[in-house]
């Protein structure tokens, strides 16, 4: 049902994808994950979504949580490559405000 | 709603638990299956109120008896997947307590909130979210217009 694979890329940002739907239940994971990596010093990271067919409003608390635990350890976390599904709920709860989707997942620390 | 006109209506019955998640997609997709004229936006806003509203029930109108697993066995909630000229619709009914909720009143929290937003995302989703109590059961009924077609 979901994935959630992931990568440590170059100049320490940590990628995370996850592959299906992030729902109330597979959210806890997401939210579990991004911490583990700031805790283990890895406080840039990009969720590359281009892959996560759904979202729900669990799932974009996991977000929300995991950017402010980021942003805590002086790291930020971004979105990149949203799909249709993903954009749609980030446009309608305004959240496209404060994590403004990347187009790509090499360049989403670029700006 | 008018009953819908092209096909039957899909119909399942679930325990009332975040598990039976699971079940609601194939149901989607059977609608989706019957019905492929329907944008993918369309489809996408009823998904997302589906499921909001779907979690809403279980984690509150269920809430009061969760320590009782026999208790819990005997809560079902039953979903309705239509399609006629007027859009796509769902109708869950459940016989947990009764909601408290104004649907007017609800709004989408701030962009710190990390929960709260359920019921605010599925009224942003549809055209129409209506809740009522009938004979001691709960009535949920969505729905999202569809573009006429051409």
């Amino acid at each position: 049902m979901i994935e959630y694979d992931v990568s440590n890329g170059e100049d320490g940002i940590s990628v995370i994808a996850p592959r299906g739907r992030v729902t109330v239940v597979t959210a806890r994971r997401l939210k579990d994950l991004i911490a583990e990596l700031v805790a283990g010093g890895s406080a840039r990271l990009v969720i590359d979504m281009s892959e996560t067919t759904f979202l729900d409003s669990s799932g974009l608390g996991a977000l929300i949580a995991g950017l402010k635990t980021a942003r805590q350890a002086g790291g930020d976390l971004r979105i990149a490559r949203p799909s249709e599904a993903v954009q749609m709920v980030l446009e309608m709860t305004n959240i496209d405000k404060v994590l403004q989707p990347r187009e790509s997942v090499t360049g989403a620390f670029d700006a | 709603m008018p009953e819908p006109s092209a096909t039957e209506a899909i119909r399942v019955s679930v325990p009332a638990g975040l598990p039976s998640l699971d079940l609601v997609y194939p149901a989607l997709e059977q609608l989706w299956e019957a019905h492929d004229g329907v944008p993918l936006r369309e489809r996408m806003r009823l998904e997302t109120a589906v499921v909001e509203i779907f979690v809403n029930i279980v984690q509150h109108a269920y809430r009061a008896d969760r320590a009782d697993p026999a208790e819990q066995d005997a809560r079902r909630l039953d979903l309705v997947l239509a399609a006629s000229d007027a859009g796509i619709e769902a109708t869950f009914s459940d016989n947990g307590e009764p909601a408290e909720i104004d649907l007017s009143q609800v709004t989408m929290p701030d962009t710190e909130s990390e929960s709260g937003r359920g019921l605010a995302m599925a009224l942003a989703a549809l055209d129409d979210l209506s809740y009522e109590r009938i004979g001691g059961r709960n009535r949920w009924h969505l729905l999202v217009r569809t573009p006429p077609a051409a």
